[in-house]
């Protein structure tokens, strides 16, 4: 379910039939929009009651361009709720006449599926802003967007989507925004780029011939220049005071007559009273007792509407009341073109809102608990929280919040239900078991993991009172409070759950099984959250004790149970668990599937032209196993595929998964500084997602470091890790072990020292037993190529084919290639024994090829001394484009480093100093 | 201590939760009170921004 959207906040504010024109400010907008300087952005900042909105409303209806208009409130402070209404801001574009109407329907429906998608997390923003810019960049014709209020907005993550959007912004959008406060962007630079038009206060303030226009011609009164200047020089050109002073001298004229009016103006300008007290004490004497009542009753209302108006205030004839008040210039703004809905202008909401407490205290929270229950009435729960709390009624608020919390959430509107519960007394959540477990959701999502406990264990007070046959339970029984029956019911399995969640961040794997449990046994066969959850950490929890089928099975009964609910990412999610564990069980064709299913789940719930989240975490899976296919130039296109989607089409793994398979690929082409500079990247940017840490990026950097030879360095990682041949074995340590092993092996072949030997091969076989066990085929492969080359380092050619013709055996029906391949010459040799000996011969002859590659690939014919590498070549012909350092490095996804270092032998090599003449002796040697 | 331009009615005392007015004779008006935290100036700052009022200073003061 998505946010639901007000349309109130999208409507563009017509001009007034009656109103000051002010060309000398029209003027300054318009040449901010056609000063060339694109993307432009407007800063309106000026105090309340300065005629900003009013201004930009005359302003876009003569300007002739397509307008988006989004009027904030303090409810866009929620990120969701205020990307959603942006998104329909921008599709009014469509119906207000922007051409190229193809995307008129579709417009940001992208975006919409894409915050979507990500449920339940919160929402990617910057993402769904790129998704949103890209659209927008598709759009034919130029458009402003305007962002009225912007002061009320007080959340870091919207100034945030704020500056990424101005950071990007495409050259059709012009940006308007109004505030009171200068909004927290980087103003400065806009400005020092000539992007920034600024209009404040002094350049708002009516001028005396505008004050004049507008107390006589605008508010039909006739007063002299003098009586003029005088209330111009007491307002300071401020608009809300000359409107107030107008209003008070309107009534003034028909109740006392003309003479007043001067007297009213000398007093009025004499006085030291500040502006507003004055003119609104004048200004409310003046109105009859029923339209008095009326505008103090009505002020505790943000929109107000006429039925509404009549429920708050018990009287009849709202409507018209409040259409007579916007003829009378009221301050009353319309908040669409029906005469339906209103609001009054801030300022004056709150001033009349204070003499409402100043008069008439009590009364307030009767008019909350009315406008409360009218709003409750008519479906808007947000509403009548706001003012249940306001009237303080806290019990009638926690009933309506535990109705709404689970719709609020599915719209992921988090914020709003923490300052819900912030604004409870917790004295009252003591009560109610259902609230008390959504704040301890709600605590969750905070990382406060001890107070999420006393809750849940506050709620479970309540949950199973026969059972205590105390008498005290029944006591307690009669005082809960449980408005969601339904809710109140599943609260075991929920309590579970989040105790499963608890363990699982505590690292606590028996916990986790164990709540786990406790949940499917809890909750109905059709909770499919609850179950799913449950099912989902029994998967973690059995993956990281190396349980592999029971790991799939669960896993694979959460994804089928999150898909039924709609929780698409977080279903792709579980491919990646499912290939993994696939691809450590030998199982490469099925891990294959299991990313094919992800991308095919991750195409279908995106509009055309997008997908979902995790579709780049399938491209990078699919490269990883195309690898090891020994097909690089289909893993290398899958990997700038997910490149292409960007990052944020990624799920929290996938920056490091990506450099990981990069660097695999540039190991596989020999570049091997160029993959230690990805592994590195890979360890800064790691992050678990509660994954078991089976692959440790160290781990794979060592294993770089011993085929470049740099033993010392790999013997450094083993110590730092205390790795010991005698350690008992586990799942979660066997990469790390049998890295180990390789570096054993290594040493052995420069030292030669049997001891060392020993060690390995008594590792190897411990490692091979508990891999088999645990039915770990991929990496039992792996352990028998390596304990086959051990036996061949010894010279017993007969004893390592023994272990090899296994692996082969194993290995040929899921076509491992790199497998063997990356292991190099010494393999290279053991093949053609196997081959000899007619062991897997169709397969050998097929992983044979692959080996010779690297070594017997005829070079580039070079007339050089030293010729280029493979890699060199590669750089050599980039250096040849118009790329920069930077761009190379980022193209050849190395560092800056290690790119000098490539240009710096390839100079070397080609015998000149810089890059031109390094083209220019290519282009001679023909290496291009 | 909160200097703004003009004279404020009584009646703002309790919107401002229990600070002091005080009206001085060249037409500003103090607010005041003891113990506020940061939380709540700002608080307090936004009511005086949101009502239009001219805000001329912001001082701590030590109780006498």
């Amino acid at each position: 379910m998505s946010t639901p959207i007000l349309a109130t906040k999208l409507y563009i504010p017509p001009p007034r039939a009656k109103a000051v024109r002010r060309p000398r400010l029209i003027e300054r907008l318009n040449e901010g929009l056609l000063a060339g300087r694109a993307p432009g952005v407007t800063l309106i900042s000026a105090p309340a009651g300065f005629g900003k909105t009013t201004l930009i409303g005359e302003w876009i209806a003569i300007c002739g361009l397509p307008v988006a208009w989004l009027s904030l409130d303090e409810g866009d402070s929620d990120p969701t709720r205020f990307l959603t209404h942006l998104v329909a801001a921008m599709q009014t574009l469509a119906r207000n006449g922007v051409e190229g109407a193809k995307h008129a329907a579709d417009f940001g429906k992208g975006v919409s599926r894409a915050l979507d998608a990500s449920r339940p997390q919160p929402p990617p923003i910057e993402s769904t802003l790129t998704e949103l810019l890209n659209e927008i960049t598709a759009l034919p014709d130029h458009f402003i967007l305007v962002l009225d209020d912007y002061h009320v907005i007080e959340a870091t993550p919207v100034d945030r989507a704020l500056a990424f959007l101005l950071e990007h912004q495409p050259a059709q959008m012009h940006l308007v925004i109004t505030t009171r406060e200068d909004p927290a962007l980087p103003l400065s630079r806009l400005r020092s780029r000539g992007r920034l038009t600024e209009l404040r206060a002094a350049d708002l303030r009516f001028s005396p011939s505008e004050a004049a226009e507008f107390l006589n011609r605008v508010m039909g009164l006739t007063l002299s220049a003098e009586d003029i200047a005088a209330l111009e020089n007491r307002t300071e050109g401020w608009i809300a005071g000359l409107q107030l002073a107008a209003l008070a001298l309107q009534g003034t004229l028909s109740l006392q007559g003309r003479q007043d009016v001067h007297g009213f103006i000398r007093s009025f300008a004499g006085d030291h009273r500040y502006i507003v007290d004055y003119l609104v004490e004048e200004v409310l004497q003046r109105q009859p007792a029923a339209v008095r009542n009326f505008l103090l009753q009505t002020a505790i209302l943000d929109r107000l509407n006429g039925p509404l108006c009549d429920a708050v205030t018990g009287q009849e004839g709202g409507n018209a009341r409040l259409e007579a008040l916007q003829r009378g210039n009221f301050f009353v703004v319309p908040l669409d073109d029906k005469r339906h809905w209103y609001r009054y202008h801030q300022l004056f909401a709150e001033v009349l809102h204070m003499h409402l407490m100043a008069e008439q205290p009590d009364l307030a929270p009767a008019l909350h608990r009315r406008a409360s229950a009218w709003h409750e009435h008519f479906g808007l729960a947000v509403d009548a929280i706001r003012h249940a709390l306001a009237a303080k009624d806290f019990a009638r608020a926690a009933d309506l919040i535990e109705l709404a919390v689970p719709a609020m959430r599915q719209s992921r509107q988090e914020t709003t239900i923490v300052g819900w519960f912030k604004a409870l007394p917790d004295d009252l959540l003591r009560f109610r078991p259902v609230l008390s477990v959504y704040y301890a959701g709600v605590l969750m999502l905070g990382g406060q993991l001890e107070d999420v406990e006393s809750w849940l264990r506050d709620a479970e007070r309540w949950l199973d009172t026969t059972a205590d046959k105390s008498g005290q339970s029944e006591t307690l029984s009669a005082d809960r409070v449980v408005m969601d029956k339904e809710e109140f019911r599943r609260l075991p399995g929920t309590i579970a759950m989040y105790r499963a969640a608890i363990a699982l961040t505590l690292g606590d794997v028996p916990a986790t099984v164990k709540y786990a449990r406790r949940v499917l046994d809890l909750v109905s066969e059709n909770d499919h959250l609850l179950r799913g959850s449950a099912a989902g950490f029994l998967g973690l929890a059995y993956w990281t004790s190396g349980d592999l089928d029971a790991a799939h099975r669960s896993y694979a009964e959460c994804m089928a149970r999150l898909l039924r609910i709609g929780h698409v990412s977080d279903a792709i999610g579980c491919s990646i668990a499912l290939a993994d564990i696939r691809i450590a069980q030998g199982r490469l064709r099925e891990a294959m599937s299991a990313y094919e299913r992800g991308m095919q789940l991750a195409v279908e719930q995106g509009a055309p032209a997008l997908t979902a989240r995790g579709a780049a975490d399938m491209h990078v899976g699919m490269s990883e196993l195309y690898r090891e296919r020994n097909d690089l130039k289909t893993a290398m296109h899958h990997l700038l595929r997910s490149k292409d989607l960007g990052e944020h089409m990624g799920l929290p793994q996938n920056p490091y998964r990506w450099r990981i398979a990069m660097a695999r690929i540039r190991e596989a082409e020999g570049d091997l500084d160029g993959a230690l500079d990805l592994l590195h990247e890979a360890e800064r940017l790691y992050v678990s997602d509660y994954f078991p840490n089976v692959h440790p990026v160290p781990a794979l950097k060592t294993r770089v470091w011993v085929a470049q030879g740099r033993l010392g360095e790999a013997l450094g990682w083993a110590r730092q890790q205390g790795l010991s041949v005698e350690d008992d074995l586990c799942y979660l340590r066997e990469y790390e072990h049998i890295t180990l092993a390789r570096i054993l092996l290594a040493r052995y072949k420069s030292d030669r020292a049997d001891s060392g030997m020993h060690e390995a091969m008594g590792l190897l076989e411990r490692l091979l037993k508990a891999a088999q066990e645990g039915g770990r085929t991929g990496s039992v492969i792996e352990i028998l190529a390596l304990q086959a080359l051990a036996h061949q380092m010894q010279g017993d050619i007969p004893a390592a084919l023994v272990p090899l013709e296994r692996a082969l055996a194993l290995a040929e029906p899921e076509g491992y290639v790199r497998m063997f391949v990356d292991e190099g010459p010494p393999m290279a040799i053991l093949l053609q024994e196997a081959a000899k000996h007619g062991i897997t011969p169709s397969y050998v002859r097929q992983l044979l090829p692959a080996l010779g590659k690297a070594e017997d690939k005829p070079p580039v014919h070079q007339d050089l001394i030293e010729p280029l590498s493979e890699r060199e070549l590669e750089v050599l012909r980039l250096l040849r484009t118009v790329l920069s350092g930077p761009d190379l490095a980022r193209e050849l996804t190395v560092s800056l480093n290690t790119l000098r270092t490539h240009t710096k032998n390839i100079y070397a090599k080609l015998g000149v100093n810089d890059r031109r003449a390094a083209i220019r002796r290519a282009e001679e040697l023909n290496l291009f | 201590m909160i200097r703004i331009k003009g004279h404020l009615d009584d009646r703002w005392a309790d919107w401002f939760e229990g600070m002091t007015l005080t009206r001085e004779d060249n037409g500003e008006t103090l607010l005041t009170g003891p113990g506020i935290d940061q939380a709540a100036l700002h608080g307090l700052l936004k009511k005086v921004r949101d009502l239009g009022m001219p805000l001329i200073s912001v001082n701590c003061v030590e109780p006498d």
